[in-house]
């Protein structure tokens, strides 16, 4: 029989400090990849909503593109297929951390995209109207009268999303990123220990993404009182 | 070698390799989605069940299922198993491991439908003199699969994308495959693309079916 309390008693000044600093990798990707996939969710939202036909194409077929590939297979493409497709450039920069930044904010890309979609359309277009019709342009109606509206409907999907995120960073341990997954199969194969030490990560990986789901709640809450 | 002249000189030969792997891909798939699809419901009606010593196992479960990634559950499942005396096969293990990470997701889907139908029809069909699971097999569930069928179909688009992960458990799906057939030729840009463009083949035609009974159930309300 396993005897967890003992095997944790006995390793774990040597497991945890090493999974721990694995996880701010494992924090890093999730918070790089965060940012560029607003980034791109930003953009593409504007083009689907656009009024131009060829960029509103552009978005939706990015859009399912991104979304119907599972996350593992747009990694594998992102890390293996460029350097192959384009031999002659120079992929010395592209490391597996960047592979793995730029896969997962592809597919969070397009999760956000429609995410501020449904933002943007959820409010009446009476609104962009009144703001074109007091003289503001476009750009000016986007920036003061939609977006800071938008901000509050699409404030608990992107959350639930990060949450998401910070789960999917442990897929980038597959083409080979040394984070908080990867990390933890070195040590539980070496010291034989697949249980104590999966379950340990487990752990860990529960320890950061509860706070932020507790978060997400509170606020789906309070916006909905104030609604 | 030019990418183009290895997908017109390999390309069928991949592609054909890769297809092999769908009857694997879509067993864990179809197996998950039953287990889930039960095991979600058992947990949905501890959930909102009246004691809490039985709706408080059933929270944890969601909790810890939900907040952990399915790769480290198939890895506790199917490296951390035989630890305590189970060796599950890489079938059983990917199944259970999707399974109970699904199984926690669509528990919220089965509350959240069985809570939109107005207590009013519980407690018309309780005092018909229905037992309490009658009621739920005849009048609460038949009415909550409306709001239900949409996300259902969504999960099961999840699942199917998530069953790319079930190689690291040994299970020889598309994905396995695709990872063979680099090793074997060292042609990652043809493979890769290749068994996403399958993926898309499955996934583009579900998630218009999911949009269109979401659309019917927005009509109904």
């Amino acid at each position: 029989m396993l005897q967890l309390p003992e095997i944790y008693a006995e390793n774990i000044q040597r497991w945890l400090p090493e999974l721990l600093s694995f996880s701010l990798t494992t924090l890093k990707i999730a918070f790089v990849s965060f940012l560029l996939a607003v980034v791109i969710g930003v953009f593409f939202a504007v083009c689907r909503t656009s009024n131009n036909y060829l960029l509103r194409s552009f978005a939706i077929t990015y859009i399912e593109i991104a979304r119907g590939l599972p996350i593992v297979v747009l990694l594998y493409i992102v890390y293996f297929v460029p350097p192959q497709l384009f031999p002659e450039l120079n992929w010395r920069w592209f490391s597996d951390f960047t592979g793995a930044v730029i896969g997962l904010a592809l597919h969070g890309g397009a999760i956000l995209a429609e995410v501020f979609r449904s933002g943007i359309e959820a409010l009446h277009k009476g609104q962009r109207e009144a703001a074109l019709t007091l003289g503001m342009t476009p750009a000016q109606s986007m920036t003061y009268i939609i977006l800071p509206q938008a901000t509050r409907i699409v404030l608990p999907p992107v959350a639930n999303y990060a949450i998401g995120l910070l789960k999917d960073t442990s897929l980038c341990s597959l083409i080979g990123v040394n984070e908080l997954m990867n990390d933890a199969k070195s040590i539980a194969f070496a010291d034989y220990q697949p249980m104590a030490v999966f379950v340990l990560v487990a752990a860990i990986y529960f320890a950061m993404s509860y706070p932020l789901s507790l978060a997400v709640r509170t606020m789906e809450w309070r916006l909905n009182i104030s609604r | 070698m030019g990418f183009w002249r290895i997908l017109d000189e390999r390309g069928w030969y991949f592609l054909t390799t890769l297809l092999g792997g769908w009857p694997e891909t879509l067993t864990v798939a179809i197996g998950a989605l039953i287990f889930a699809l039960i095991f979600g419901l058992v947990v949905a009606l501890l959930r909102i069940s009246r004691w809490r010593i039985l709706r408080f196992p059933a929270i944890l479960y969601t909790e810890v299922f939900r907040g952990t990634p399915a790769l480290v559950q198939l890895f506790v499942i199917y490296f951390g198993l035989p630890d305590i005396g189970f060796e599950p096969s890489p079938f059983q293990a990917a199944i259970v491991g999707l399974g109970l990470n699904g199984a926690a997701y669509l528990s919220e889907v089965y509350r959240a439908g069985i809570e939109s139908i107005h207590r009013g029809q519980l407690e018309a069909a309780l005092s018909l003199g229905m037992t309490p699971a009658r009621a739920l097999q005849y009048i609460i569930l038949p009415q909550a699969i409306r709001t239900m069928l949409p996300p259902i179909t969504n999960f099961a688009i999840v699942l199917l994308k998530d069953t790319s992960i079930v190689f690291v458990v040994g299970v020889v799906e598309v994905m396995a495959l695709a990872r063979n057939l680099v090793t074997e030729t060292l042609q990652s840009a043809a493979v890769y693309l290749i068994a996403g463009a399958l993926y898309l083949c499955v996934t583009l035609p579900m998630a218009r079916l999911a949009a269109r009974l979401e659309r019917q159930r927005q009509a109904w309300q």
